[in-house]
């Protein structure tokens, strides 16, 4: 059992998770056993094998998949659905914004059935566009933007729900390189600016190491915990001294070495 | 820099596929709706001038007779235009909404939830292969020959389309779409209002089209039988009596009627799903 007096200080606290889909000889055993927390402001990266149950962990997170076994605590309460105060970012932005909204009613959708009154909402809309460097597209659809800038709609939307966790599955994986590195430096921006937890799901090893501070490392499924590693770089990050840095050249090695392995320790 | 509307891009799309200004496109898309008509009804009017045929009457005598029939005076304009024609775009309108509605509400359900489709499908797909006209007997004998029947026959006959269509598009709602809903804890009325119905409408409204000219037909075929008043009534009277020409003239008006409430679904259609259009454009 988990002392709810030690969980209080975690934003997110997992309590050995497993999760099976479906049973018998044909089960899947995504999750294994899987025990982390997470601190207050902290930004984790998740990573691991293709296949390896990343998405699964998140939606385990979000409340959306209720685990087989474990529980998941939210700022020291035991979630049951989905907790509040969790925004979250999906890989695929071209199927998370609605395309009959603009813009800015994309951003406004979760606040719709709060009670902000209208003049607040648009002010928070307005803000949260801004913060994505979209101001002055509010009028525009989806449709008529590039994936990055939707992406940055999708991103502004979760600010304007004014998370204290935000999730986010592999959200620059459809999006070109140049446009990803302007992404992730948004992302850290924000982390700073909102001073909000952010666990971020991904495939890229050096985007894991470049962004966060901590990187989780799971296995081949059923995943566990191959590695909990401290990303211990110079503040603010920087899209080329950051990654000439010594300590990073050798954390992403290390990291690409545990997920080559399959997830087994080197 | 503040961006074109949505309504410029539009147009600006449509003008780079054809690159010519927009009063000769409308001309050159009405005239390929007039022209073939134009010609077949001449030719009509000439083979019927050059030898006379009593089953074929002149399509101007048809024009005319049809006129006077609804407008000629009155009493026409009382006791045929309202107690006829409007007679059955009322029932074809009733049924159609019933229906409709009916085929949405249960579509959704097939769509949202996979124990209430793989229960409701077998019976589904087994009723629909009923033809509709087919069952007008049957609601003859269970709800007898009044109007009330003939609504719940249109309707009965129309919501399988709408209902098939429903379920499908509810059915195909990207997962991440539904997530997005729960994600950000939106209550399960607006999940359904804003996230489900909307996502679905196109589908919906290819269903509807379908629907819209079963509604026609049914509400005739339905008029055929037992009935007082109407176009399909008319038009037995009509055949009854051998008045060729006006039989020619209800089938006229039926023609129109058709066309007019294609173009109303139409242009429902193009203000409300002005985003799907555009947005299937870009890709």
């Amino acid at each position: 059992m988990t002392d709810p007096q030690q969980t209080v200080a975690d934003a997110v606290l997992v309590d050995h998770v497993s999760h099976v889909y479906g049973s018998g000889p044909s089960a899947h055993h995504a999750l294994a056993d899987l025990a982390f927390a997470v601190k207050p402001g902290e930004f984790v990266s998740i990573v691991g094998p293709s296949g390896a149950g990343k998405t699964t962990l998140l939606r385990t997170l979000a409340g959306l998949l209720t685990p087989t076994e474990g529980a998941v605590w939210v700022d020291g309460r035991r979630t049951n659905g989905v907790p509040p105060g969790m925004a979250m970012v999906f890989q695929d932005y071209s199927r998370s914004l609605l395309p009959w909204l603009t813009v800015e009613k994309n951003v406004a959708f979760p606040l719709g059935g709060s009670s902000i009154p209208k003049p607040e909402r648009r002010a928070i809309v307005a803000e949260a566009l801004e913060a994505v460097g979209l101001g002055g597209f509010g009028k525009r659809y989806p449709w008529q933007l590039s994936g990055g800038m939707q992406q940055r709609v999708a991103i502004a939307r979760a600010l304007a729900y004014r998370p204290s966790l935000m999730l986010m599955d592999e959200p620059f994986a459809s999006v070109d390189a140049q446009t990803r590195e302007g992404l992730e430096d948004l992302v850290l921006k924000i982390r700073d600016t909102y001073g909000m937890t952010i666990l971020f799901v991904t495939h890229d090893i050096d985007e894991s190491v470049y962004l966060a501070n901590r990187v989780l490392v799971l296995s081949r499924p059923p995943a566990r915990i191959v590695e909990d590693i401290a990303v211990d770089l110079p503040e603010p990050r920087d899209q080329i001294t950051t990654r000439e840095n010594p300590d990073f050249i050798h954390l992403r090695g290390h990291v690409a070495r545990l997920i080559h392995g399959g997830g087994e320790p080197a | 820099m503040a961006g074109p509307s949505t309504r410029v891009l539009a147009t600006r799309a449509l003008r780079a596929s054809a690159e010519r200004p927009r009063w000769v496109r409308g001309l050159v898309s009405v005239a390929y709706f007039v022209v073939p008509l134009v010609v077949v009804v001449g030719l009509w009017q000439l083979a019927t001038m050059l030898g006379r045929n009593p089953f074929f009457p002149q399509p101007f005598a048809i024009i005319g007779n049809l006129w006077t029939l609804l407008f000629g005076s009155e009493k026409a304009v009382q006791d045929v235009f309202v107690g006829q024609f409007l007679a059955t775009v009322g029932r074809m309108a009733l049924g159609f909404a019933i229906g409709a509605a009916w085929g949405v509400v249960v579509g959704t359900i097939m769509g949202l939830w996979r124990g209430a489709r793989e229960v409701v499908s077998p019976i589904v797909e087994f009723l629909r292969s009923i033809p509709a006209t087919a069952t007008l007997p049957l609601f003859i004998i269970l709800l007898g020959g009044g109007d009330d029947m003939r609504v719940v026959f249109i309707a009965y006959g129309v919501s399988w389309f709408v209902l098939i269509n429903t379920a499908q598009g509810v059915g195909s709602i990207h997962k991440t779409m539904l997530d997005l809903g729960r994600v950000f804890r939106v209550s399960p009325a607006r999940r359904l209002f804003a996230i489900v119905l909307p996502a679905a409408l196109p589908k919906i409204f290819a269903g509807l089209r379908i629907a819209s000219t079963a509604a026609l037909l049914l509400a005739i075929v339905s008029e055929f039988m037992l009935a007082l008043n109407g176009i399909g009534f008319s038009l037995v009277v009509a055949q009854s009596r051998f008045n060729l020409l006006s039989m020619w003239s209800w089938m006229l008006a039926l023609a129109i009627l058709g066309l007019l409430i294609n173009s109303l679904l139409e242009f429902i259609e193009r203000r409300l799903l002005s985003w799907h259009r555009l947005s299937r454009q870009r890709t």
